[in-house]
């Protein structure tokens, strides 16, 4: 037991993640094509428009479905078909809690690819400056309400306002870079087309495509650019909580040394400065560990699933990662 | 029976001699006064007497790169193909040349440090010092030793430590430093050899925090006196040869936890030593400390425990991502007192205590050395609240003291005697 | 013939020495003191006349000091010890130079001595509270390491590895850290060159207090030995001076000054 637990503190978790996420994108992305099917309401970007391909629907295209109903018929059935794909999604998320995004999130793992192309090309990340950090954070929530408000809105008109036109029935879908990617992926290619039909239509899709653009040049020069604007993480981190998969942290064996900090992919400053939390899932947090894989102090950060640790920071760990373990000298 | 023919001593050679003196009686004491000696300390002792009493020097083939503190990043000098050589000094020889230089009241190491350079007696002479801006003292005292003639570049080094600006100012002067360095030594500096320079200290850091591991046992098999003086043979060691004396070192200790060999006794205390840095051979603290039946299991000082502790963590293995590597853990994890908040040095010293199950705490600064008097004053209020014994000491390089020293911290071991047997 | 006497009565010994009208040395007898001051010091000074054939009669003057010097009545004068050792200084070096600083380390205190141009005390500092750094100490240190005294010298000059100095100011509690340097199998002749170093560095730490001026005059009984004077040398940074008898620099002085004071008399007086 003893000697599994350290096998796993001392794992290399960014192989680990690699083909982790791997798997997982193969499920979520071709899942389809074996018959899997994980329902719509995941709390990741399984894109309905990978119509064949997808292993399980995306919670935030059906919550605009969800949400697009006279209020009439949502006080009634459509408002419990609501509440139960909501707990649903919830039920969903608590597994992994933000770890769907650090593992499992296809957007997520094609940001990463980038990275590592970027990596291997030696070319320096970008940071966003602390200035905007903050004014950043909240874009998310402003997308999230969006999302929630407008879909209402067509089939409602709220204080007096007009009904919106119907073309913007999935208004995140319409600019989510997933729409278009992923669907990709299975040589389908189908969602890269301007929409000339409406006004509202011709708008939104060139948004889209303009935000596929940005996606895939932002996330090669900035780690995770995408993450940092996503109103699915807002919209978990909502409920993140009580989720069953947390990051810990015992601020009394942490130096501050901010390892983690400069491993984490979101830039996350209190994963290193906060010393007074336990739970430091932070709203931009994706779960994706490397933190506690770059922090030196046994026990110091951990991953705890229902109160179990599964994997922790431990000196030994850390030093085989870096490759610290052996006087080796590299020629490259 | 009249005049008799001999020369009289240069002064260097009488420095060299008092020097010597000094150092002997250290390695002498090590030796011999303790029970259980390790044998593989013998390679350490025999280093410090090599260097200090026959003169030898090690590095006649490298650029010596003298720095002025920890924070000047050795990842980076050896990267550059230099050997970086620690200056803080602990002789009181060269402590009594430096006063005539400086203030009454300055610290005894920046004394020491200046008197060393004054002299311009090494057996490893730096090619060039970088000084950090760290402390005020040793801030001013790069201006006395460039007027001896060196070659001083100062690196500009934030003071409050929080902040993002910091981060970014330390980044840049780290920036500057490499390309310093990479001038003076008409070299680059390459992906391979950062990384490996990376990777060689964080090899000598394993072996360290090895090393510290055995100090938990509840029979301690080295004494705080021999681990000090391992980490300051790092200062200025062929690096090399470090790592193989230390790798030596722990397979013995390894055997002797196995066979239950300690160096202490049945009752002694468990001590943690913060404060000003012993640098050989002013060990007079640490020696009082376990010459009174006491173990030092764990320190908090910059000679030892703060120069190895943390680790360098790379994300991205290219040279922008490991410059931002040093640098951030070179300001991030330093506890050293010329902050403005010191928060972190009180959590680790209770860490420390907690891991290393000590009994209390022994808190040393030099007279003279404002930071560290001043911190005292927190450290001891936030040691009370935790209910952690602490005894808070001044003194200074000078050979007497010793009596009036050593009945205080008598006097405090057997408290902590006391409380445990109280505890039983 | 007139001859003059002084004499110099210590703690630890007892020394007489005799100088003719010239201030020329002619003999000198060193005792130990004990207990009965005046009794040694007279059975002393019969016994060196005897040795060099002169008479009571011819004795035109004599000049007592030291600690004892009260005790000695028959002194037409009696001097501080300060005061005969300057003196006795000035005239043992005077072809080697004009003494500005003089060391004298007895048999249970050590001193220095501050001269002005003239030869005037004007400083002095003194070390009387513990044995060590003084002759005494040599004795015990050479007890311990079972040699003589005398040949406490070629140890010193045969050291080869680093002087390993003595800690302790204290005579007892040095004793037992050469005992435990013993122990260790150190060599005697660090031991020797580190027990020299220390009494050196304690004692140009005694000079520095009244200032240190050329020339430098070292004596006492452990001025012979030439180890010594070889660490106080490196120490000092600086030559010192070591007349041929150092043990009886001071009771020299006092003849000296006996040599003087009689000169100086009216010559009615001189008849008594
Ligand atoms: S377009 Fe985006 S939000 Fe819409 S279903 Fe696809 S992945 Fe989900
Ligand atoms: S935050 Fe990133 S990883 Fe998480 S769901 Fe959004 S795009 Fe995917
Ligand atoms: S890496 Fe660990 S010790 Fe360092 S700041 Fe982060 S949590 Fe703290
Ligand atoms: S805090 Fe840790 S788990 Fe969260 S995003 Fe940063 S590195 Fe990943
Ligand atoms: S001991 Fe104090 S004054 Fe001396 S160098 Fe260190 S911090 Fe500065």
């Amino acid at each position: 037991m003893l000697n599994l637990k350290r096998k796993i503190n001392n794992m290399n978790l960014v192989r680990f993640r690699f083909w982790f996420q791997i798997v997982a994108f193969l499920i979520i992305v071709y899942g389809g094509y074996v018959g899997l099917d994980l329902g719509d309401k995941l709390p990741t970007f399984a894109c309905v428009y990978n119509s064949e391909g997808t292993g399980g629907k995306c919670y935030v295209g059906m919550l605009q479905h969800d949400l697009k109903h006279p209020l009439e018929t949502f006080m009634g059935f459509a408002g419990y078909a609501f509440l139960i794909s909501l707990a649903m999604f919830i039920a969903w998320f608590w597994v992994l809690n933000k770890g769907w995004c650090g593992f499992v999130c296809p957007l997520g793992t094609m940001q990463d690819w980038l990275t590592a192309l970027r990596e291997k090309l030696k070319i320096r990340f970008s940071e966003y400056s602390w200035a905007n950090r903050s004014k950043i954070k909240s874009i998310k929530y402003i997308l999230l309400i969006l999302l929630l408000i407008i879909p209402v809105m067509i089939s409602n008109s709220i204080g007096g306002l007009p009904k919106l036109p119907n073309g913007l029935s999935m208004p995140f879908c319409d600019i989510c870079p997933g729409r278009m990617l992923i669907p990709a992926f299975t040589g389908n290619f189908n969602q890269f087309y301007i929409d000339f039909s409406s006004k509202t239509d011709l708008v939104m899709t060139i948004l889209g495509m303009m935000i596929v653009g940005l996606f895939l040049v932002g996330s090669f020069i900035k780690k995770r650019f995408f993450c940092y604007f996503c109103p699915m993480a807002a919209l978990q981190y909502i409920f993140s909580k009580p989720a069953l998969l947390k990051l810990y942290k015992d601020g009394a064996k942490c130096t501050k040394c901010g390892d983690c900090y400069r491993a984490c992919d979101m830039d996350i400053l209190e994963i290193a400065d906060d010393v007074t939390s336990k739970n430091l899932v932070t709203e931009d947090c994706i779960l994706c560990l490397k933190c506690i894989a770059a922090c030196p102090e046994d026990g110091c950060l951990e991953a705890n699933f229902i109160g179990i640790t599964i994997f922790e920071s431990s000196k030994e760990g850390f030093i085989l990662r870096m490759a610290m373990d052996m006087q080796k000298e590299s020629h490259e | 029976m009249n005049n008799i023919n001999h020369n009289i001593e240069s002064p260097k050679e009488k420095q060299n001699r008092h020097k010597a003196m000094e150092a002997i009686k250290l390695l002498n004491t090590l030796r011999e006064d303790f029970k259980a000696p390790i044998s593989s300390m013998e390679y350490f002792y025999d280093l410090f007497e090599r260097v200090h009493c026959k003169h030898e020097s090690l590095h006649d083939d490298k650029t010596k790169i003298g720095t002025m503190c920890i924070q000047i990043p050795s990842e980076i000098i050896y990267a550059l193909d230099g050997v970086p050589i620690r200056l803080c000094n602990g002789f009181y020889t060269d402590d009594e040349i430096g006063s005539d230089l400086m203030p009454q009241k300055a610290c005894p190491l920046i004394k020491a440090t200046v008197g060393h350079f004054a002299s311009g007696n090494f057996t490893d002479k730096p090619d060039i010092v970088f000084s950090p801006t760290t402390c005020d003292q040793k801030t001013k005292a790069g201006v006395t030793i460039e007027s001896f003639g060196y070659k001083l570049i100062d690196i500009d080094f934030p003071r409050t430590k929080e902040s993002e600006a910091s981060r970014e100012y330390w980044r840049r002067s780290v920036k500057q430093f490499a390309v310093e360095l990479s001038r003076f030594q008409g070299k680059k500096l390459t992906r391979t050899s950062l990384k490996n320079a990376i990777k060689k200290i964080g090899y000598a850091q394993s072996l360290y925090h090895k090393l510290s591991e055995f100090r938990k046992n509840e029979l301690v098999p080295i004494l705080g006196l021999d681990v000090f003086l391992v980490t300051n043979a790092f200062f200025f060691d062929k690096i090399d040869n470090w790592i193989e004396a230390t790798e030596k070192l722990l397979s013995e200790l390894e055997i002797r936890a196995k066979e239950k060999i300690t160096v202490s006794g049945k009752a002694s205390p468990r001590i943690v030593y913060t404060g000003s840095p012993p640098i050989f051979p002013n060990y007079k603290i640490p020696l009082i400390v376990e010459q009174s039946d006491a173990i030092i299991v764990a320190d908090e000082t910059c000679s030892s425990n703060r120069m190895f502790n943390d680790m360098v963590a790379v994300d991205e293995w290219n040279i922008y991502d490991m410059m931002d590597s040093i640098s951030d853990k070179y300001l991030k994890a330093c506890t050293c007192p010329i902050f403005t908040k010191n928060e972190d040095r009180i959590r680790r010293v209770i860490q420390l205590v907690r891991a290393y199950k000590a009994d209390g705490v022994v808190y040393q600064a030099f007279a003279g050395c404002t930071v560290y008097e001043m911190e005292q004053r927190s450290v001891l209020e936030a040691m009370e609240k935790e209910g952690i014994p602490i005894i808070y000491l001044e003194s200074d390089y000078s050979p007497s003291q010793g009596g009036q020293l050593s009945t205080r911290v008598e006097a405090f071991i057997e408290s902590l005697k006391n409380r445990r047997r109280m505890k039983k | 013939m007139n001859y003059f006497v002084g004499i110099d009565i210590g703690s630890t010994a007892i020394k007489i020495t005799v100088t003719d009208e010239h201030k020329r040395l002619v003999g000198f007898k060193i005792n130990a003191s004990g207990s009965m001051f005046y009794k040694y010091a007279k059975e002393t000074l019969q016994s060196l006349l005897d040795e060099l054939h002169i008479s009571q009669d011819d004795i035109a003057y004599t000049v007592a000091t030291g600690y004892g010097r009260k005790l000695f009545k028959e002194a037409d004068e009696n001097i501080s010890e300060i005061t005969a050792n300057a003196i006795g200084a000035q005239e043992a070096a005077r072809e080697y130079g004009e003494i500005k600083t003089i060391i004298n380390i007895g048999g249970q205190d050590s001193k220095a001595i501050s001269l002005d141009s003239e030869g005037n005390v004007v400083n002095f500092a003194m070390n009387d509270r513990c044995a060590a750094g003084t002759g005494k100490f040599l004795d015990v240190v050479a007890m311990n390491l079972e040699i003589g005294v005398d040949e406490l010298s070629d140890y010193h000059f045969k050291s080869t590895g680093t002087p390993l100095s003595i800690s302790s100011t204290c005579a007892v509690f040095a004793e037992s850290e050469i005992i435990g340097l013993l122990g260790s199998n150190h060599s005697v002749e660090d031991i020797v060159s580190g027990v020299h170093y220390s009494i050196a560095k304690r004692i140009v730490k005694l000079v520095k207090r009244v200032g240190i001026k050329e020339n430098v005059y070292f004596d006492g009984g452990p001025a012979l030995n030439a180890g010594l004077v070889h660490a106080i040398e490196n120490e000092l940074g600086k030559k010192i001076f070591v007349p041929e008898y150092p043990q009886i620099t001071t009771s020299f002085g006092a003849a000296v000054l006996a040599c003087d004071a009689f000169k100086n008399m009216p010559e009615v007086e001189r008849e008594f």
